[in-house]
């Protein structure tokens, strides 16, 4: 198991992450702004990042890190383009991007 | 042999989108073939007719996977599903290029759903859980249409959330168990059970598929993206999408990588009454056809969870059962609310009534569908909920046993009002010209009432064969 130096690293990490985790939050649940709502899921999945470099350094697979890491920045990018289009085709309806105006759906 | 169940449809869907001029209608039939091709195929394994083959040839892939009774009733239900979801499509869309993006990313969106079903990595499920979750935001929204871009954009943050927890999930658990592979994860968490990261990451990943499947209380979005989407896009998302990217996987991860513990059954019984109870009032208050059917899904789905958190091993094969049938007769439905909003251009069940008479097969199905999810003897529904029950009061679970035959009483209710205002009763005046839905839409509503009735009455066949050997994964 850990040392208690690598202990120690892990919590400050982790800490980190845990602060951006609770930022992206946050940004998407406090925003009425369809663009701010995507920069907070991309904070959270930052965070989640962090923490898989760091678990991976801590337990000595730094390949197996870095291995889910790129594929996982892929995968960030194809859903933030996919996102990014949705949001284009709602500017395009609603000719504005704030979650106010995306009330029809109810029930 | 099992990397076929992906790399074939992978090497199709290049096939259809080589540059230059080429025909939907070859795609259709092509994709046609192929879902009939892996339902078959399942079928044949279970029967054990071609398994010694399938052993000798499974290791060829480069991602771990698993063939178990399991993951062989979910490739049936994809094929089963995605076939009806197919033929549905190109009867629904109207548009050539609609109809080739709809086919394609149908086809995304199984290879995803059959690599799910076949990873043991606890990665690997998340690209693919993720490459469905990328196909379906498309499909939803594929015709630009208001409502459905709000309700893929909903399905989209919240999804991404789900994973977020996912992978701080899997970060812990690397950094318990050093791996991702279901094994080793599997063993590292049941050697260190009482650290706090260990429950903290089970807790966290429970948390992101609960999201996933839309249980209550995380099941916001799932009325909105199943009633905003297109047709055919609800009954592939209803029937089989998010069934497999959240409930089978849950399935997966509780019996194979964290083990059952009392803590986890509690939660998973918990959360599948409260969403068996929640589903089926909101259900009742609804009067729009498919926010109806949405609702009931989540109820439905409550029971596979309650059955799941039970853990005998007939209760997990009960929740599996019902898994199947929950695919067909939410497809059915799913597929009747598609003739009825393509045919009397409304799916607001106060605007319609006497549908049945100008169309009867649509009528007959959903009846055959509604007394199957109800629980009515001898339609397969019936069975599936009857083991679970079973297998609830056998392991002393008497209150949540109660709940579930409680709330199959409401399922009743509030189905037999849909069939009231929809199919029976006084035809209103605006729909006299309305005509039975074409062949796209009767042929597989046809069929999947046909699953239905035959699984209901040659249950014990279906049981011996596909249902009693999943008890064997407990293990």
């Amino acid at each position: 198991m850990m040392t208690p130096e690598l202990s120690q690293v892990f919590w400050l990490y982790s800490i980190f992450a845990a602060l951006l985790f609770i930022t992206g939050l946050y940004c998407v649940l406090a925003t009425f702004n369809l663009i701010r709502v995507l920069v907070g899921v991309e904070i959270l999945i930052k965070a989640a990042t962090l923490l898989i470099i760091v678990c991976g350094q801590l337990t000595g697979r730094q390949a197996l890190a870095q291995a889910i890491v790129i594929t996982l920045i892929v995968i960030e990018v194809v859903i933030m383009v996919a996102a990014g289009g949705v949001i284009l085709c709602l500017y395009k309806h609603n000719h504005s991007i704030d979650t106010r105006k995306l009330k029809n759906l109810k029930g | 042999m099992l990397s076929l169940f992906v790399s074939i449809p992978f090497l199709s869907l290049i096939v259809f989108n080589i540059p230059g001029k080429h025909s939907t209608r070859l795609a259709l039939f092509w994709s046609a073939f192929l879902f009939i091709a892996q339902s078959a195929l399942a079928l044949l394994f279970s029967t054990g007719i071609i398994n010694p083959v399938a052993r000798q040839l499974s290791r060829i892939f480069i991602f771990k996977l698993s063939l178990d009774p399991l993951s062989l009733l979910l490739l049936l239900s994809i094929g089963v599903a995605a076939f009806a979801a197919l033929l549905a499509g190109n009867n629904l869309f109207r548009e050539k290029s609609q109809k080739s993006n709809f086919i394609n990313l149908l086809m995304v969106a199984v290879i995803g759903m059959n690599a799910t079903v076949l990873a043991a990595d606890l990665f690997s499920v998340y690209i693919f859980m993720e490459i469905v979750a990328v196909s379906s935001f498309v499909l939803i929204s594929i015709q630009k249409d208001r409502l459905a871009l709000e309700g893929a954009f909903k399905y989209m943050v919240m999804s991404s959330i789900a994973t977020c927890l996912m992978l701080v999930s899997i970060a812990l658990i690397i950094l318990v168990c050093g791996d991702t592979d279901f094994g080793v994860v599997a063993s590292g968490l049941c050697a260190q059970s009482g650290n706090p990261i260990v429950k903290l990451a089970i807790g966290l990943f429970l948390c992101g598929l609960f999201i996933k499947s839309g249980l209550v209380p995380f099941h916001g979005w799932l009325p909105d993206a199943y009633s905003a989407a297109p047709s055919a896009v609800s009954v592939l998302l209803a029937g089989i999408i998010t069934k497999v990217t959240g409930v089978y996987v849950l399935m997966r991860l509780v019996i194979s990588v964290f083990g059952i513990n009392p803590a986890i059954q509690n939660l998973l019984m918990l959360a599948g009454a409260v969403s068996i109870a929640f589903g089926a009032l909101a259900a009742l208050t609804q009067h729009d056809f498919k926010r109806m059917l949405a609702y009931s899904s989540i109820s439905q789905v409550g029971y596979i969870i309650l059955g799941l958190g039970c853990a005998t091993p007939l209760a997990i094969a009960g929740a599996a059962f019902h898994f199947f049938n929950h695919t067909i007769f939410k497809t059915l439905l799913f597929i009747n609310a598609a003739a009825v909003e393509k045919q009397a251009g409304s799916i607001h069940m106060d605007n319609l009534g006497g549908l049945s008479e100008k169309m009867p097969v649509t009528g007959a199905t959903s009846v055959i569908a509604l007394l199957s999810t109800a629980g009515i003897p001898p339609l397969a529904g019936f069975w599936s909920k009857l083991i679970i029950i079973m297998a609830l009061w056998s392991a002393g679970n008497f209150a949540y046993a109660y709940i579930a035959v409680i709330f199959s009483v409401v399922t009743l209710a509030y189905f037999l009002s849909m069939q009231r205002r929809v199919f029976f009763g006084k035809l209103a005046l605006s729909l006299e010209s309305v005509k039975e839905a074409g062949a796209g839409i009767t042929i597989p509503a046809a069929l999947l009432a046909g699953i239905t009735v035959a699984a209901g009455v040659g249950f014990f066949w279906v049981l011996d064969k596909l249902i009693l050997p999943i008890q064997e994964i407990l293990r």
